[in-house]
């Protein structure tokens, strides 16, 4: 009968699409492409008229998985002098794409500031902090830091956070050590807490 | 489709069971035309959503969503991402002319995974005689600014006796949402569908060929796209976003973009008087592609990219005798093939996956006068493969699964108008790839969410018993339900954080504990008079983990429904011409787990309005419809929307639906 070899042929189409649909790609290692894994803050000793002064030093916070679970991210402390002015620049990379996520930043000027938060500059502030970024954007990559001559306490920390896609024109955003960041909008990039220690 | 004919010729259940059933059809479907299957389906009663902001709304039925409950396109099992809490169904509701809620336990005829129930999204039988009829929907609403458009054409050739076809076609535009006083920025959606049926149908043979194509882009709120638990904090303090927002159309990261596409071939052939065979061969291909908020170019690029193929296969035998005995037999084949699509620069959320699933189940169903007994067996066997790279290193999983189910029920038809249905079904589902393989972050929920390969398969017994009453002026449901599963599978907060450079998250990880579920549905209404009606529905659910006494997150809490409608038209005019006051009153969620990073919002009451009149154009049928929802723009949130957390839900909306067939 015609219908029984219509089914038959109906049946062949069905299974050559089957198999071609019938098998899950090999999965492919993805590289984080967002991840953050090390932070630097670089600190350049400069004089009254912005020149440099000795050698920079730097100090890291690294998370070598970056978000997974596991361990937690190596925080070193930084380490400054009273009455000193330093130029901070801060630099971001992922170490497992290899990539150098400062220069995004930079391209991306517009979207991205950083705050500068924590007792440091907040509750018992010894450390100022004015933007000096190279454009005209205030970004807070590269920065003037003031330790204070004689501060109350020597010891406190400095809060480090990058907001994305924030609304730069909110009223007080410009304030690096803006404690209502959150009502600017956008969200959190980075959010690390360094130890600080003033002689 | 031939709405106002089904009112007329009366209706008949997509499903012959014994187990509760309702239906959305006639004016109830056309008054939800231009809403998601979830928020269409919320009129029945014992069914809410569970929903990430006002586009993506999952369906609920007595507390069970996303994979313990099944959606059915016409006659096809959806196979998409459902694990998901923000992946929606990948359905157009226009594609239907009847939605059918199967409230029972139906493993055994439609497949494991069917624990909470099923629901039926059905196209209208094709013509088999000569005829064309168009069908146009156009609906407009304020919020959002609104607009959609359905058209569907149905044809039956007048040369091949038996021939007919139909095609749909819908396209929807909407932008940001307005909440009381601000809009929720970056909330529009882009949807654009297609179905066409080709089918044949003699005295002995009937052939179906049938495609959908269910495409959607949609913006998730921005101030959702939480950076780290201090960010969601924030936003949960602040209760709303932080900016007013305006109005646009654009859709930017985050955002979502679906493609479903599905093929089925259906045959029966009738073997004798008494013996039908058929068969039934389904292909789909869903692609789901989720974009975040990320630095440069990335943003071009998803971060989760997924492909997922599936091939079903039905084949089965029904039997009908003059001796009261009717019953079905049959295996089905389902068969997944899921791949991340690499390039996305994110560790995948769930692996590559293989899954074969085989099931062999038998039906029968005796009636005599008015009773009906059914019971049913089935038995499945599942294998799942996995492979995924996580830092590097290639993680592979093979696991088997086989199980048993049965159903027994009953019906029994006390008088002309009242009957009673009882069913006791089992049903079982396998854990998902998520719930096996989850190790990561979960943006937005500003949570880390950890898998657990060693998790065994849910097993359920569901008991649901219904009492109906049909009167001249009286319309009476009532349903009763109890629900033990065990090995239930939840989402837990260990209550511990996650430190990263990026800041804290909270930790969830998935565990399985003893479930109670049990709860009442009702639905009710009365005609005072000729011209005045009314109706009352409402649903309580109770779900409790037995073992540690608690409660579970996400369970819809009580709800009611009632209104009141003034008929306009002449007795003698069967055209619709009616005024309907509504009032929505859902409870606060006082069954809550001892952890939320919120607490349960405040209870709420929303009216709508709505206004439907019936006119005759020459031989064509025109329907226009005027709704106002949320009357008087409340201010409210709602405990099953998970962005109760960054915003308000939606505000006043003012509709007009205009439905001409010609």
């Amino acid at each position: 009968m015609s219908t029984k070899s219509n089914l038959y042929l109906i049946a062949l189409a069905v299974a050559s699409l089957f198999f071609s649909s019938c098998k899950s790609e090999d999965p492919v290692p993805e590289n984080d492409g967002e991840l953050i894994t090390d932070v630097t803050l670089t600190f350049q000793e400069i004089d009254a008229s912005g020149n440099a002064l000795g050698a920079p030093f730097d100090f890291t916070a690294s998370d070598s998985e970056g978000i997974e679970i596991g361990s937690a991210p190596d925080v070193e402390t930084v380490m400054l002098t009273k009455g000193k002015r330093y130029e901070m620049s801060v630099d971001v990379y992922n170490s497992v794409a290899g990539e150098d996520i400062t220069e995004e930043i930079r391209a991306e000027g517009d979207e991205h500031q950083f705050y500068f938060l924590g007792s440091a500059f907040t509750s018992s502030p010894f450390l100022s902090y004015e933007y000096n970024d190279d454009g005209a954007e205030l970004i807070g990559l590269k920065g003037i830091v003031t330790v204070q001559q004689s501060p109350g306490v020597n010891t406190a920390n400095i809060q480090l956070l990058l907001r994305h896609a924030l609304d730069k024109n909110y009223p007080g955003a410009d304030n690096p050590n803006f404690q209502d960041y959150a009502k600017a909008g956008g969200e959190t990039d980075l959010d690390i807490t360094f130890p600080v220690v003033v002689e | 489709m031939g709405l106002q004919g089904v009112e007329v010729h009366g209706h008949r259940d997509a499903v012959q069971t014994t187990t509760a059933v309702s239906a959305l059809y006639g004016e109830n479907l056309m008054e939800s035309r231009g809403e998601n299957l979830g928020e269409s389906l919320k009129r029945i009663s014992g069914v809410s959503t569970f929903s990430t902001g006002n586009s993506i709304s999952k369906p609920v039925i007595h507390g069970m969503h996303s994979n313990r409950i099944m959606i059915m396109n016409n006659g096809i099992r959806l196979e998409g991402q459902q694990w998901g809490a923000e992946h929606a169904p990948e359905i157009d509701p226009f594609l239907a002319d009847e939605i059918t809620v199967v409230k029972g336990a139906e493993t055994v005829r439609y497949g494991p995974e069917a624990m909470g129930g099923v629901i039926l999204v059905n196209p209208a039988p094709l013509p088999t005689k000569k005829i064309s009829k168009t069908n146009l929907n156009l609906v407009g609403g304020t919020n959002g600014r609104m607009g959609n458009i359905n058209l569907v054409h149905v044809g039956g050739s007048d040369k091949i006796k038996g021939l007919g076809y139909r095609i749909q076609g819908s396209a929807k535009r909407s932008g940001n949402v307005k909440s009381p006083g601000y809009f929720q920025e970056n909330t529009g959606v882009s949807e654009l569908n297609l179905s066409s049926s080709l089918g044949y149908s003699s005295s002995k043979l009937g052939v179906e060929a049938y495609y959908s194509l269910f495409h959607t882009e949609l913006g998730i709120l921005n101030d959702s796209h939480t950076g780290n638990l201090s960010d969601l904090q924030n936003i949960i303090v602040n209760g709303r976003p932080f900016a007013d927002g305006e109005f646009s159309y654009d859709i930017l990261n985050p955002k979502q973009r679906v493609t479903h596409h599905l093929a089925k071939l259906k045959s029966h052939y009738h073997i004798s008087e008494s013996w039908k065979l058929n068969f039934q061969y389904g292909f789909q291909l869903n692609h789901r592609q989720e974009f975040d908020k990320r630095r440069g170019n990335l943003n071009e690029k998803a971060s989760l990219d997924l492909e997922l193929y599936t091939n079903t296969v039905d084949l089965y035998v029904n039997h009908t005798h003059k001796n009261e005995l009717s019953g079905t037999w049959g295996i089905n084949f389902i068969q997944q093939a899921n791949s991340n699509v690499p390039g996305t620069g994110v560790t995948p959320l769930i692996p590559n996956y293989d899954m074969v699933n085989t099931g062999l189940y038998a039906m029968e169903k005796y009636s005599k006068g008015p009773l009906e007994v059914e019971a049913g067996v089935r038995y499945d066997f599942r294998n799942v493969s996995t492979a995924r790279y996580i830092n590097q290193e290639l993680r592979t999983a093979d696991i088997a699964y086989q199980n048993f189910s049965a159903f027994l029920g009953g019906l029994y038809h006390i008088s002309p108008d009242l009957t009673f249905n009882s069913n006791l079904g089992s049903a079982w589902r396998p854990p998902n790839v998520n719930e096996l393989f989850s190790e990561g972050l979960h943006h937005g929920a500003a949570a880390v969410e950890i898998g657990n390969p060693d998790m065994v398969s849910e097993k359920s017994l569901k008991w649901i018993n219904e009492l109906q009453y049909d009167g001249k002026r009286t319309h009476l449901e009532f349903t009763a339900y109890l629900n033990p599963i065990s090995d239930y599978i939840y989402l837990n907060p260990t209550g511990e954080v996650y430190t990263s450079l990026r800041g804290t998250f909270n930790i969830y990880e998935y565990l399985q504990a003893n479930a109670l579920f049990y709860g009442f549905d009702f639905a009710g209404s009365y005609e005072f008079t000729d011209k005045i009606s009314g109706y009352l529905k409402g649903s309580i659910v109770q779900a409790k983990n037995t073992d540690d006494n608690n409660y579970f997150p996400f369970i819809p809490s009580n709800r009611m429904d009632w209104g009141i409608s003034y008929d306009f038209s002449k007795a003698t005019d069967s055209r619709t011409n009616k005024i309907t006051l509504s009032n929505v009153l859902v409870a606060k969620q006082n069954r809550e787990p001892d952890f939320d990073i919120a607490p349960p919002p405040s209870a709420y009451a929303l009216f709508n309005i709505s206004y439907n009149k019936e006119f005759n154009v020459g031989d064509d049928k025109l329907n226009l419809g005027l709704q106002v929802q949320n009357l008087f723009n409340t201010n409210y949130k709602d405990y099953m929307n998970r962005f109760r957390y960054f915003s308000y839900d939606m505000g006043r909306s003012v509709l007009l639906k205009i439905n001409y067939e010609f």
